[in-house]
């Protein structure tokens, strides 16, 4: 069932070209990621989709409806997309707790024991239990972008936006991110990545969308995307963040993840792990 | 100085009064200067450039005018052709929008040290702009504008004693009266001076506990 529909989204901003026609439908439980150079209109499509930024043109259905209309409850539509940020964005006068709940208590007026109980289950479920009561200035990125998504599960969200959720952490803590991705993948949770990480791309096991210049130029499986029958374009950009890749850190995006890969010597998310767990 | 103390004893209600006048002058402006400064601080970050512009000549207009040309305005002024005012009523407006404007630009100084992506969060969570002021732009500006604010509150209560030039009978005032009176004007003011030291240190002492509680945590180390 198609959870999210992108018609022809246009948008212009001073002049200049940012979305020339971008189309997608993300299904139900799937996970799909849109990869493309930095400038590429990857971030500006997401802010279309949940209106923080108005496009000029096209057509967004999400959960059946029209989501640029003009009588759209913007709020009521953002309170069923979970958005997680590149820099976390957490409220840094809230401990890890307070984040989670911030939006159960104001937004749904959830009695406080309620959203108490309800946020420690998300942040067990991201293996930040432990962390609760402590303050974003107190947590590593890696544990900061498991606070974000979990205060972004928190609201029972229809889908997860990622804008670039790995770009500003370091290889060990992308890999945390990596290992929750599988996790909700697993649990069927629909996702929207947008990233550069060719990593995170590769290792995350969607479908892929080459986005560049405002459009989406091809859309496969990683590899046959970046495989050797590649549009020149794609080529160009892989060879690009592979070389950048290398430079800044010492794995090959085609290195498997270990699905036990402790997290920051917490347990693993997943036992089972992402390489054990069935295709769909 | 004994002396002068004794004669003090003598006049004691006129001197308590009078603390009591200053007390109560700078509490009111420091309650309703720090309530004005939040909205003004609204207004001029929710509008639009219009509005912007306004409360920016608000800010701009009472930081740059002496208070006591507004005070002497609504005093002296303003009954030539309109109402005669007390001089406590004078006191609290004029020190309020004065208070305000102060109050005002250190919150918006605050402000430009958030995190932008913040309060894209949390409209992208569905929170509302009112609701994104009140739950995450004011809770840490305010933290964030503490040692400013008490230091307002101290500024507050030392000046207080300019309404003294329109009449109203606070502190300041009595001294002089004693020192008038009594021919000690050396120790008149000594005491004066002594008292405003003392009542300003006990401000500092609670700003300091204030700074303590209410730091944002992660915030000072990081500056």
């Amino acid at each position: 069932m198609t959870l999210l529909s992108v018609q022809d989204l246009k948008l212009e901003y001073d002049g200049r070209t940012i979305l020339d026609g971008v189309s997608f439908d993300l299904a139900q439980g799937e996970l799909k990621v849109i990869m493309g150079p930095s400038g590429s209109g990857k971030s500006t499509l997401l802010r279309c989709l949940n209106r923080l930024t108005m496009p000029n043109g096209g057509r967004v259905v999400f959960e059946g409806r029209d989501v640029l209309g003009p009588d759209v409850d913007e709020r009521a539509l953002r309170q069923r997309i979970g958005f997680v940020f590149q820099n976390f964005a957490l409220y840094r006068h809230l401990t890890a707790l307070q984040n989670v709940t911030l939006a159960l208590r104001h937004l749904r007026r959830m009695p406080a024991a309620e959203a108490d109980e309800r946020a420690l289950r998300q942040l067990a479920r991201m293996d930040m239990q432990a962390h609760a009561h402590k303050y974003p200035a107190q947590l590593s990125g890696g544990q900061k972008q498991r606070v974000a998504i979990a205060r972004a599960l928190a609201m029972d969200p229809a889908v997860l936006f990622f804008d670039e959720p790995t770009s500003a952490l370091d290889p060990l803590m992308s890999r945390e991110v990596v290992n929750i991705l599988h996790q909700l993948r697993d649990e069927r949770v629909s996702m929207l990545c947008v990233t550069h990480d060719l990593y995170l791309a590769r290792a995350a096991g969607g479908r892929v969308m080459f986005l560049d210049q405002g459009r989406i130029h091809a859309e496969g499986e990683v590899d046959e995307l970046f495989g050797p029958n590649a549009d020149p374009r794609i080529r160009a950009f892989f060879h690009q963040e592979l070389q950048q890749a290398q430079a800044a850190q010492p794995i090959s995006p085609a290195q498997p993840i270990s699905p036990a890969q402790p997290m920051d010597g917490a347990q693993p998310v997943d036992p089972s792990g992402p390489a054990g767990s069935p295709e769909r | 100085m004994i002396s002068f103390l004794a004669q003090m004893l003598e006049y004691w209600p006129q001197v308590l009064s009078g603390l009591g006048n200053t007390l109560l002058l700078a509490a009111v402006i420091s309650v309703t200067g720090l309530v004005g400064g939040v909205v003004v601080f609204y207004l001029a970050i929710s509008g639009g450039p219009l509005r912007r512009r306004l409360t920016e000549g608000y800010i701009s207009f009472f930081i740059g005018t002496p208070l006591i040309v507004l005070l002497f305005l609504m005093y002296y002024g303003l009954p030539q052709w309109g109402p005669k005012l007390t001089p406590f009523t004078v006191a609290v407006i004029g020190f309020t929008l004065n208070v305000a404007a102060y109050n005002a630009r250190y919150l918006m100084t605050a402000f430009r040290g958030l995190d932008p992506d913040e309060l894209q969060a949390a409209r992208a969570q569905g929170f509302s702009d009112m609701q994104v002021f009140q739950l995450v732009i004011l809770p840490q500006v305010m933290r964030l504008s503490v040692p400013a604010l008490t230091n307002q509150v101290i500024l507050n209560l030392k000046d207080s004693s300019i309404a003294f030039l329109i009449q109203y009978a606070e502190f300041f005032a009595q001294m002089q009266d004693l020192a008038i009176r009594s021919f000690r004007f050396l120790d008149a003011y000594l005491v004066a001076g002594a008292v405003y030291l003392a009542l300003v240190s006990v401000v500092v002492v609670a700003a300091r506990w204030l700074e303590r509680r209410y730091v944002l945590p992660g915030v000072r180390r990081a500056r």
